[in-house]
């Protein structure tokens, strides 16, 4: 699910997925701004059937870890 | 070739997108998609002595309307059965090939950007009208989508623009300029520097055809086809322009009602004048293109009338069977600053 999550990142940003770790962080590593986050959070939703997030819980996730753990929370996996 | 139209938006909706769709299939040969409240559009029909929908035109049913007052960033969410949101899905599945709508461009811009998506690459999408000026007409891109910008934004407003003014506006090398408070490099704030630099590099590497800044009063007069500037600064070029123009029509015309001679003088000069005032009329050109989408939009002024709407139609024609969608999928790379910069300093190799 985590490769899953850094893959679907990776082609939201335009990266290498290799690139991609639970320490890389939206805004100072991969150069989001508000307009990307809330693609990422439909993004999610149509990939994993995730509620999209609040404008408070993107604000709150700083790294892709954090995303993966708010994931974790939400979802059955 | 199928136009999506959103019937509801705009302060004329929905008689105005109904005789715009009306007059374009019949000019144009082009079919259209009018989505709304299907019984407010079919009384628009009757009012223009239409009883049976005519070929080409057909209806898809959206029971909300996005209202002025309703959040533009969300509202394309929370009203999921809008003509907005309706029409814009219609687009992104392919059911259209380009997507109208005069109501709040706002909500058509978080709509187009969130669900249609940007082309891969592209920073942000920016509002690109053509704007009178002294060289027949310049893309004005950004026009106000994004308040403040990146370097990296302009650049790539920069290459859109371009494409535009080429595709769009067949001008050969359109000639490209960032607004600016001088023509030295060194003018303007952090962004206007930065962003010099990276149109300069364009332009040294042959992608671009930069010809360096632009005061506002060149911009008009025609010395570039593109003028490149964040969101703000050309949202008050694009304003200062339109009030320059109307109190300039109307001065014209106090003058020529003075007397009876310059009454006289009027009618003979009753062509010329026409013109002129078709230079100056927004209801001429139609709407604005929303350049960085995946697929084409066009924001049509809210005041439209049934002309306007039909213009604003027919540019959405010109901007899909232009290509400017694939110059720009082909050539992001150009565009973005961390390609870029890595390029620059070898590294990824």
């Amino acid at each position: 699910m985590f490769e899953k999550l850094c893959k679907l990142i990776a082609e939201q940003f335009g990266v290498d997925p290799e690139t991609v770790t639970a320490d890389s962080a939206f805004v100072d590593d991969l150069g989001a701004d508000s307009v990307d986050l809330m693609d990422l959070s439909m993004a999610l939703e149509e990939e994993f059937g995730m509620e999209e997030m609040d404008s408070e819980d993107i604000e709150s996730i700083v790294t892709v870890g954090d995303l993966y753990k708010y994931m974790q929370e939400h979802l059955d996996i | 070739m199928r136009i999506i139209v959103d019937a509801m938006g705009g302060d004329n909706a929905p008689q105005a997108p109904v005789q715009g769709a009306l007059q374009a299939i019949k000019e144009y040969g082009v079919e259209v998609v009018l989505v709304g409240r299907g019984e407010d559009i079919l009384e628009a029909l009757q009012e223009q002595g239409v009883a049976e929908l005519p070929q080409g035109l057909s209806i898809t049913h959206a029971d909300q309307v996005v209202e002025m007052c309703d959040n533009p960033a969300t509202a394309f969410k929370e009203k999921k059965d809008s003509s907005l949101t309706v029409g814009l899905n219609l687009l992104k599945s392919g059911e259209g090939d380009a997507f109208v709508s005069a109501g709040s461009t706002g909500a058509l811009l978080s709509g187009a950007t969130l669900l249609v998506k940007r082309i891969k690459g592209i920073r942000r999408a920016a509002m690109a009208p053509v704007v009178p000026t002294g060289g027949g007409g310049s893309v004005l891109i950004d026009c106000g989508a994004t308040a403040e910008g990146t370097p990296e934004f302009l650049l790539q407003f920069a290459f859109m623009g371009s494409y535009y003014a080429e595709r769009v506006l067949g001008r050969p090398e359109p000639r490209v300029g960032l607004l600016n408070i001088g023509a030295e490099p060194s003018k303007g704030t952090g962004l206007q520097r930065e962003a010099y630099q990276l149109l300069q590099k364009a332009k040294e590497e042959g992608r671009l055809n930069f010809v360096g800044n632009v005061e506002a009063r060149e911009a008009v007069e025609g010395a570039v086809d593109v003028i490149v500037s964040d969101g703000y600064s050309g949202n008050i070029f694009l304003k200062a322009v339109e009030g320059a123009g109307l109190f300039l029509s109307r001065e014209m015309k106090k003058m020529f009602m003075k007397n009876f001679k310059t009454k006289i003088a009027a009618l003979l000069m009753k062509d010329g004048l026409r013109d002129f005032k078709k230079l100056l009329d927004a209801n001429e050109v139609g709407g604005t293109a929303l350049l960085g989408i995946s697929r084409p939009v066009i924001k049509a002024h809210g005041s439209s009338n049934g002309y306007a709407m039909k213009n604003a139609i027919r540019q959405a024609v010109e901007f899909s069977r232009s290509g400017i969608v694939e110059d720009i999928t082909e050539n992001v790379e150009h565009m973005r600053l961390t390609a870029r910069s890595a390029a620059a300093d070898g590294s990824g190799e």
